[in-house]
């Protein structure tokens, strides 16, 4: 009896251990198949080959629709150009041999690099559960994670569960905006595994890092209709660097009062900065524009760093120019042993850019601009 | 993977708390706010945050680095446990049995594998759940079906990517909405554009290479550009902020050779033209900008971030131009940069109206004085902004529309929602009235939760038929003042004290201070403890008229029948028909005697003291008014 049970046990296990070595035999052929460096590929677990073959035909459903007719119609025009302008054109696919598409795919290849290495930040393709299908492998820089450990997971678990509510109404697409390509721009917190000298950490010791995405969404109808965001991310800066006359730094106190301006505001806006202290930036922005502060102000709030839209701040005595802020909340400095005078509590630095010249110079549209107008 | 999947496998845990396997409690607000748990000192915890939630291996799918050979449960368990120093690691060791955790990886490797067959085509039409190790199979195929379609080559030296690189080009692009632009220092010729720049620009590539830069560049914005290519010492060096003290710092690079080789950064704004008209490009007869009529150009504003670079002129093609840097003969030096457009909104351009609806945009201070006024507003009311800054709203106000809209207020005052009005006249420069619905909500700022303004979108519903010439209105208005006289004279007996015109119109512009002190008293009542403290101004309902009456006795009883509205700058002979008509109006229709018609509408549903308290104020307010902006010499009395 005994005997028997043993022998069953034997058997089974047997028939386990087979299974198990079959099913290993297919994941190892499923990760040769995956585009990835060999290295790469034998070090994938199971539930990573599945994730990342998710991806891969993911992405090849996505891009069929996006590349497959407009690549055609783009050549198409390009030849055209090519016949009227008398110029070459490699771009033309007349006639083209291997060795030409190489060279495209390469010049391709390094455009993109350049382009996003420039851009400072990586590319996202999400899906509308949030499902990141692609990162560009330029990603490891920026989240210490590389692209393949990344890929097919959900963004919901890397980011700040405060921020969660905002994606998801990001992610959000109807119909129509999918058509038209709506464009998305947020601020949002993820993990970060990397050191302050910028070499990978593992991810128990992650810090939150505030990324800028921006993008639009993109819809592919054939097969079936799949739609997702395409988005940059770009990790926010905590140190800038100005060289326009045209940008002036200010500091304001959480209320978003200016506390402190840099002189430059006297030439590009009008005001001396002892007189914006302790005014409020909703005083003098155009109201039509209070939202895109307000959004500004919550994110400075909650995440610590932002980027405004385009606003309009008004000019002293009438008129107003086109802004772009840059701002960060500047952590609280305690006077210490090292540095016993310096005090400061928690404030917000911006650095705006001005962008348009002063317009409507004549117009007084606040009571603030009326009363600057006649008091000398 | 659904977040479903991310709460199963073990979510994440914010700040550390005890490791139970719970979802974090996300927040349900529909609007982007502040949560309520956030005070201003949390606020600096998290922007100083870097506490990371210990995450649990599992959710990582294990560790990469390992091999799928090692059973997964017990990889993980030897992971755990070697996490000496992880309290709370450990806690979940023990409270979580060894089946849950291998549960979970079952669910997940279910999933996953669901996942794959809802993508494979072949699996799809299947009805019955197909097993593990054929959809693994199937996939296997459909991978080697498309890699066979695709154009591939393989080279061994060709790093792979996982995207085909065309694809990928396309897919930044499109996400960027950018272009890559390289210009050369010396004189901006355009040395290299991407494609990209055809459907963000409109003009082609071709019209663009060897072009200048300045070409397409707004004039005003020459400068910036120039000064952002060049190398000169004459031009500001670079200041960096300091991310820990907040302060700039001077940076103390040597400015020539450094700035331009690898690496200066370049960020800057600015307006490049773009081609509304798609033309064929020929080349030798088109120019770029200087044959086009400049006013019908159309600007957008890029902002440009890049790098300066540096090449060895021997190394380029030098295609003719020849003639070198002047700084440095031997190097080349080029800004590489992306161009990217945002368009967050929309600027209006000057003279556009947008058509439908009609509508403009005011601010007003808490106690209904405009702080702002929309440009658009002249087109509509008449007046120029600057008219109108300063004054009440409740000025212009129709006197039917009053008690619904002071109302409004109160309410706009106490609630973070919008608030609609019905629809109401506002009286225009001329004399007419506009029929307006307005929109209202109180700006909170969001860090001290205070209100600091209200905004009001109005949209035009109706314009009164015709606009009357002045002389037209005073006709019309005097012969409607013989008929109300009488009704005047009865109100005038009927309210006490109260009294004539010059009382009433300044009460029109006093009813939103009023609104804004109730709200003022309101917080301050509620701050304070209260305690059943009697105000010195308690006094029975019944006595409120006398009082009122005493005081009123103090105010200058003018006979006037009609004045300036206090308030308006114009000195100048101002329609004096308005003036009269608004105070006509407000008579007429007061003729009930209590305290609401003769202070202000709904102010009995405040208790007597405040009640009490706001007449004195209200009173008061125009006592001070009184005192200040009106000049009797200069009134105007009707013939």
């Amino acid at each position: 009896m005994k005997a028997d049970k043993e022998k069953r046990r034997m058997i089974s296990r047997d028939a386990a251990r087979r299974r198990r070595r079959v099913e290993s035999e297919v994941f190892a052929e499923l990760s040769r198949l995956l585009p990835l460096q060999q290295s790469v590929q034998d070090h994938l677990d199971k539930p990573s080959v599945i994730r990342l073959t998710l991806s891969y035909i993911r992405m090849h459903t996505l891009l069929k629709g996006i590349t497959g007719k407009k690549a055609e119609a783009s050549h198409a025009v390009k030849c055209e150009q090519v016949m009227e302008s008398g110029e070459e054109w490699r771009g033309c696919d007349r006639g083209r041999d291997d060795e030409e598409k190489k060279t495209d795919d390469v010049e391709a290849s390094e455009e993109t690099n350049m382009f996003l290495r420039i851009l400072e930040g990586f590319l996202i393709v999400l899906s509308t559960e949030g499902d990141m299908i692609y990162l560009s492998d330029n990603v490891s820089k920026y989240m210490g994670l590389t692209q393949t450990e990344l890929m097919g997971h959900n963004i919901f678990e890397f980011t700040h569960p405060c921020d969660h509510e905002e994606i998801r109404n990001n992610l959000r697409l109807t119909a129509e905006e999918v058509w038209c390509g709506a464009k998305r721009d947020f601020v949002m917190r993820i993990k970060g595994a990397l050191t302050h000298r910028g070499r990978s950490s593992n991810l128990k010791s992650a810090t939150w890092k505030v990324l800028h995405c921006q993008g639009r969404a993109k819809v592919c109808v054939a097969p079936s209709s799949v739609s997702c965001l395409l988005l940059t991310c770009q990790p926010l800066p905590l140190s800038h660097t100005l060289l326009s006359t045209h940008t002036f730094t200010s500091q304001h106190s959480m209320d978003m009062r200016f506390t402190y301006c840099d002189q430059r505001i006297t030439l590009l806006l009008g005001y001396s900065t002892e007189e914006l202290l302790g005014r409020s930036i909703y005083d003098l922005c155009h109201t039509l524009d209070t939202n895109c502060l307000t959004k500004n102000h919550l994110n400075l709030c909650l995440k610590s760093q932002s980027v405004s839209g385009q606003y309009r701040m008004l000019v002293r005595g009438g008129g107003y120019v086109w802004v772009e802020s840059h701002s960060a909340v500047i952590p609280s400095v305690r006077p210490s042993k090292s540095r016993p005078g310096a005090h400061q509590p928690l404030c917000i630095l911006c650095v705006t850019y001005v962008l348009s010249g002063v317009e409507e110079p004549s117009l007084q549209l606040s009571l603030d601009q009326t009363v600057h107008r006649y008091l000398r | 993977m659904s977040a479903r999947n991310a709460a199963a496998g073990g979510g994440d845990r914010a700040r550390g708390e005890p490791a139970e396997d719970v979802l974090v409690e996300e927040n349900q607000s529909g609007s982007v706010s502040l949560p309520s748990l956030m005070t201003p000192s949390s606020a600096a915890c998290m922007s100083l945050s870097m506490e990371m939630p210990r995450k649990r291996k599992g959710s990582l799918d294990n560790q990469d680095t390992k091999s799928s050979s090692i059973p997964d449960a017990d990889m993980e368990d030897i992971q755990n446990r070697s996490d000496g120093e992880d309290q709370n690691v450990k806690i979940k060791c023990f409270r979580e049995p060894h089946s849950q955790i291998e549960k979970r990886r079952r669910d997940k490797m279910n999933n996953l594998i669901d996942e794959l067959s809802a993508m494979i085509p072949t699996c799809n039409p299947m009805s019955r759940k197909l097993d593990k190790l054929t959809v693994l199979r199937m996939a296997v195929q459909h991978l080697k079906s498309l890699k066979g379609s695709a154009s591939s080559f393989s080279e061994a030296n060709f790093k792979p990517s996982f995207l085909p690189n065309e694809e990928l080009k396309h897919l930044v692009l499109k996400a960027a909405d950018g272009f890559l632009f390289v210009v050369g220092c010396d004189r901006g010729k355009i040395v290299f554009v991407s494609e990209s720049v055809t459907k963000i620009l409109n003009y082609s590539r071709a019209e663009l290479i060897g072009q200048s830069l300045f070409d397409y560049i707004h004039p005003k914005d020459m400068g910036k550009v120039k000064e952002q290519l060049s190398a000169s010492e004459l031009y500001p060096r670079e200041r960096l902020i300091d991310a820990k003290t907040g302060l700039q710092v001077q940076a103390d690079l040597p400015v020539s050779a450094a700035r331009l080789c690898s690496g200066a950064r370049r960020s800057f704004f600015c307006r490049m033209k773009y081609n509304k008209i798609f033309i064929k490009v020929e080349e030798k007869e088109f120019q770029a900008s200087t044959s086009k009529k400049k006013e019908s150009q159309k600007y957008c504003t890029v902002h440009c971030t890049g790098y300066m670079r540096s090449w060895p002129t021997s190394h380029l093609e030098m295609d003719g131009d020849g003639e070198p840097d002047k700084q440095d003969s031997s190097y080349y030096s080029c800004l590489v940069a992306v161009g990217r457009i945002h368009s967050h909104s929309s600027p209006q351009v000057n003279g556009e109206v947008r058509v439908k609806p009609i509508e403009f945009i005011t601010r007003f201070a808490m106690d209904g004085k405009f702080t702002f006024v929309d440009q658009r507003a002249t087109t509509i009311l008449g007046y120029l902004p600057q008219e109108l800054l300063g004054t009440s709203c409740y000025e212009y106000f129709h006197q039917d529309d009053l008690p619904h809209l002071a109302d409004k207020h109160r309410k706009v005052l106490r609630s973070k929602d919008k608030i609609e009005t019905d629809c109401y006249k506002f009286k225009t420069k001329f004399g007419s009235f506009v029929t307006l619905q307005s929109q209202w909500f109180s700006f909170v700022n969001p860090w001290t939760k205070e209100v600091e303004y209200i905004v009001s979108t109005n949209t035009v519903i109706s314009y009164d038929p015709g606009r009357t010439s002045r002389s037209e209105v005073k006709s019309e208005l005097s012969s409607s003042s013989k008929t109300s006289e009488e009704d005047g004279n009865k109100s005038l007996q009927v309210i006490l004290g109260i009294s004539t015109t010059p009382g009433a119109m300044i009460y029109a512009g006093s009813i939103g201070t009023q609104i804004a002190n109730e709200l003022l008293d309101f917080n301050r009542m509620n701050s304070s403890s209260s305690s059943g403290s009697i105000s010195p101004f308690s006094l029975p309902q019944d006595k409120c008229p006398q009082t009122h009456n005493q005081i009123s006795n103090n105010m200058p009883n003018g006979g006037a029948t009609d004045m300036e509205i206090p308030g308006k700058s114009s000195s100048e002979d101002e329609p004096q028909g308005a003036a009269f008509s608004g105070g006509e109006s407000l008579m007429v229709e007061n003729s009930q005697l209590d305290l609401d018609s003769v202070v202000g509408p709904g102010l009995s549903s405040l208790s007597n003291d405040e009640a009490a308290m706001a007449v004195i104020m209200s009173l008061l307010e125009t006592d001070t008014n009184l005192g200040e902006a009106v000049d009797f010499e200069e009134m105007h009395w009707s013939s």
